[in-house]
């Protein structure tokens, strides 16, 4: 080993020249009992961070990821940017996902007034309506409560939602990033309501935020007696800001945008309250010219997260086994099976489930796939959950909520693998009033 | 009889071994945790699975037995005074709750729009400040577009979703004008300016309350209010009203046919060969789709080179200016005339009203989080263009 920089740009070229050189020399041998091949100047060399003293102990008393991890960003673009990014969204950098959690920093971050930074000495959480009796909680008080902890993903129902009449982004970030997950800790909205008698008569729940917009949502009364929480523990810590710390409302497996952030009221009613976001928007036009309102659920979905058209498989060789993965995910239930098509959703074969399979979650899926070079693939994925739900065709979907609907698209999703393994978004579809599909 | 017992025992096991095929394709009834559609013999209200605690879990999770519904119950917080709740009660139902006394003409509300809203939601509403618009012309006429569907041609004539011909209630627009406008000053307006607004916004929509014009004249209060019928008022599914809404909820969603959904549940078994119609086709992005991604798309793991620069005027003028200054709401880039009566107080007004932000919409840096010296900077390049 010698002291010469391993990252030098002379050395590195010199390699990749070299290796390249011996790739082709050796073509037909096994790579691993290679002798012709140049030294790996990475292995050759004393690294920087080797022979020098690290960051003391002291140093980032709140970790944050390495540098070199500097493009694993939220993003966001000009078409969801309206009120200066103050109602608008930054999508999760699904791509580069690992497992079924969402790192706080990056999960989604989508408001209607901009991110509130709510101070927790003034949290205060006000519950009244039709109950007996009526409290007001503070922060400390609310923590009190018995917590439960689950693992759920929370997704816009815009998820996909740009491309109901074509596709627009060659981009797994952004066809399908509009989702996250984490572990969340709260308390069951029903241990609350428990002590406070909820009015028979009381069919909803307004819940409201405090930030700017004041967003708000009303919330049929069985999930709250089903599986409501309110949580302010997300992966371990308190929420995020843009997760709506302290508190939010967490309704699994149901529009993120139900699950009000920066929670401050619920009150209930006999007659639903006609919110902003559950009338102007949030709300699906059909073929019949009647939208779908109050439409909770986000339904069975799934996407190939690798190979995307961020992750491609230019680099592969003839005969590489290569993983192909992805996510599936239910708001009405839990993943059951996905398959997978190299042939845009015309034939089947059943892909494997791996990891922890949990009720409306996030769910890994893998397929071990010998690469063939030049091939061409449209790699399609579908998945199904408990409550007999499977992904529609995009002919099936379009053919009862038309091409204006905006939201709940959960149509198979396809990626062109092309001759040279760069990947790209299309669809597999009739261009033309669907019937019968 | 020995071979009959043998066949038995072997048609049997093929029928058992068909039983497991057949929950297998059925996709999902052969899941491990208790689940189930229905809660006390009603379908679930999503349409989806839930998992009554059954054996200490709900589905994968143990739960601790002390917190049933029949344990002791935890007697937090206090309750709220009258004068709290009122503070707080401040939404407005379609039925009127909520809703308060006050009055207003259009002709108010349009010196208020011009004031307050327009560098959002442009002239008369029509957009274009990155925010909605507010009307696209007769709200009754505009209703009949919500059949349109662009099934083939982008280019053709869509559904018109404003508040005139889309919006079931009007009681969401007065709520989410005195709760959540103007964006960025919310809760700034009194409940006379927010009757003039809607009145406003009713005429630029050209509607009716109880056959009579909203003009400019008109003077919008509480009972007349109350009277306003949204063309589209009957445009929406399910029912959410009344006592039996609930039920109606259930019933739509019990039913995947309703919302685009596909079940295998009634016995169906899934596709697996031939699943597209005949005549589905690949189709590609088209002119390259959306592609200014913020900050742009890239996986390179290499540091960046690092230097200091000074502040990026073009990129921060694009990214937080453009979208009000090069839509004609505000001065815009490099126009002199625009900014001559800016600068008749002097430069150094002009930072300060760009630093603070104004009345009339400016937000404070333009919502940016730049250093004064560096949002100078970007005033400088909006004023002079370069």
């Amino acid at each position: 080993m010698d002291n010469k920089k391993s990252n030098q740009e002379i050395d590195r070229r010199d390699f990749f020249k070299k290796a390249a050189a011996s790739v082709t020399a050796i073509a037909g041998t096994s790579l691993i009992s290679s002798n012709a091949r140049a030294d790996d100047p990475a292995i050759m060399h004393h690294v920087p961070w080797g022979q020098k003293w690290g960051d003391p102990v002291t140093k980032n008393r709140y970790g944050m990821p390495s540098k070199y991890e500097h493009n694993v960003l939220r993003r966001n673009t000009k078409l969801l940017a309206s009120g200066n990014f103050r109602a608008s969204i930054a999508v999760t950098p699904i791509q580069e996902s690992m497992g079924i959690i969402t790192p706080n920093g990056l999960f989604f971050s989508r408001s209607h007034g901009g991110v509130a930074h709510v101070d927790p000495a003034e949290y205060r959480l006000m519950i009244h309506g039709l109950i007996e009796k009526p409290i007001v909680l503070t922060l400390e008080q609310l923590k009190r409560y018995p917590s439960v902890t689950r693992t759920h993903f929370i997704e816009c129902p815009a998820n996909g939602g740009q491309e109901w009449r074509g596709p627009q982004f060659n981009s797994v970030q952004f066809a399908k990033g509009f989702m996250s997950s984490a572990e969340w800790t709260g308390t069951y909205l029903k241990t609350i309501l428990a002590d406070l008698g909820v009015k028979k008569e009381a069919l909803w729940m307004l819940a409201e935020g405090s930030d700017s917009s004041e967003m708000g949502r009303t919330i049929p009364i069985d999930k709250v007696w089903d599986d409501a929480m309110i949580v302010w523990g997300q992966n371990g810590e308190a929420l995020r800001p843009e997760q709506g710390y302290p508190v939010r409302i967490l309704l699994p497996g149901w529009e993120g945008n139900l699950c009000v952030k920066w929670l401050k009221r619920l009150e209930f009613s006999t007659e639903p309250w006609y919110c902003k976001e559950e009338t102007s928007k949030y709300t699906d036009l059909k073929p019949t010219g009647k939208a779908i309102q109050h439409f909770y659920a986000n339904e069975v979905n799934s996407t190939v997260t690798s190979p995307s058209p961020e992750i491609d498989w230019t680099s592969l060789r003839d005969g590489d086994i290569v993983e192909i993965q992805g996510l599936a995910w239910s708001g009405m239930g839990t993943i059951t099976g996905v398959d997978l098509s190299f042939d845009g959703g015309r034939n089947y074969i059943k892909a494997d489930l791996k990891g922890l399979v949990l009720p409306k979650s996030w769910t890994r899926w893998s397929y071990m796939h010998t690469y063939k070079k030049g091939e061409k693939l449209l790699l399609t994925s579908r998945a199904m959950d408990d409550a007999g739900y499977i992904q529609p065709t995009i002919d099936q979907e379009v053919g009862v909520m038309g091409v204006e609907a905006v939201y709940h698209r959960n149509a198979v999703e396809t990626w062109e693998v092309t001759e040279t393994g760069k990947i790209n978004h299309v669809e597999i579809r009739t261009m033309k009033e669907v019937k019968d599909a | 009889m020995l071979k009959f017992n043998k066949k038995l025992i072997l048609s049997a096991s093929t029928a058992a071994a068909l039983a497991v095929l057949t929950a297998g394709c059925m996709g999902g009834s052969a899941s491990t945790s208790n689940t189930t559609t229905e809660v006390n013999g009603k379908a679930t209200i999503d349409g989806g699975s839930t998992y009554p605690v059954m054996n200490g879990k709900t589905g994968p999770y143990y739960v601790n037995p002390q917190v049933a519904a029949d344990a002791p119950k935890i007697n937090n917080g206090r309750v709220p005074t009258a004068n709290e709740l009122a503070a707080w009660n401040t939404d407005i139902m379609p039925d009127g709750t909520g809703l308060p006394e006050g009055s207003g003409t259009a002709d108010e509300g349009s010196d208020i729009y011009d004031a307050k809203c327009v560098a959002c939601h442009g002239d008369f509403g029509s957009g274009g400040g990155g925010y909605p618009s507010l009307s696209k012309g007769n709200a009754y006429d505009l209703q009949k577009t919500l059949t349109n569907n662009r099934w083939k041609d982008p280019e053709a004539d869509g559904p018109v979703r404003e508040f005139g011909s889309y919006w079931p209630q009007a009681s969401t627009l007065f709520w989410y004008i005195k709760d959540g406008m103007p964006h960025p000053f919310t809760k700034s307006l009194t409940d006379d300016e927010v009757y003039s607004l809607v009145a406003y916004i009713l005429n630029i929509n050209e509607m009716k309350i109880d056959g009579v014009d909203v003009d400019d004249d008109y003077v919008l209060n509480r009972e007349k209010f109350l009277k306003i019928k949204m063309p589209n008022r009957d445009g929406f599914e399910p029912n959410i009203d009344g006592p039996d809404a609930l039920n109606d909820v259930r019933a739509y969603y019990a039913n995947p046919t309703n919302f685009g959904a596909q079940n295998l549940k009634k016995g169906a078994v899934r596709c697996m060969t031939n699943c597209q119609k005949e005549t589905a086709r690949t189709i590609y992005i088209k002119n390259g789709g959306i592609k200014d991604f913020l900050p742009p798309m890239s996986d390179v793991r290499s540091l960046p080179k690092e230097k200091k620069v000074a502040v990026d005027a073009a990129a921060v003028y694009k990214n937080t200016c453009e979208m009000c200054h090069g839509n004609g709401v505000g001065p815009g880039l490099g126009a002199k005339s625009d900014w001559a009566p800016y600068l008749a107080d002097g430069i150094d007004s002009v930072y300060k009203k760009g630093i603070h932000g104004t009345d009339g919409g400016m937000p404070a840096k333009g919502g940016s989080s730049l250093s004064d010296a560096d949002f100078k900077t970007v005033v400088d390049y909006l004023i002079n263009g370069k």
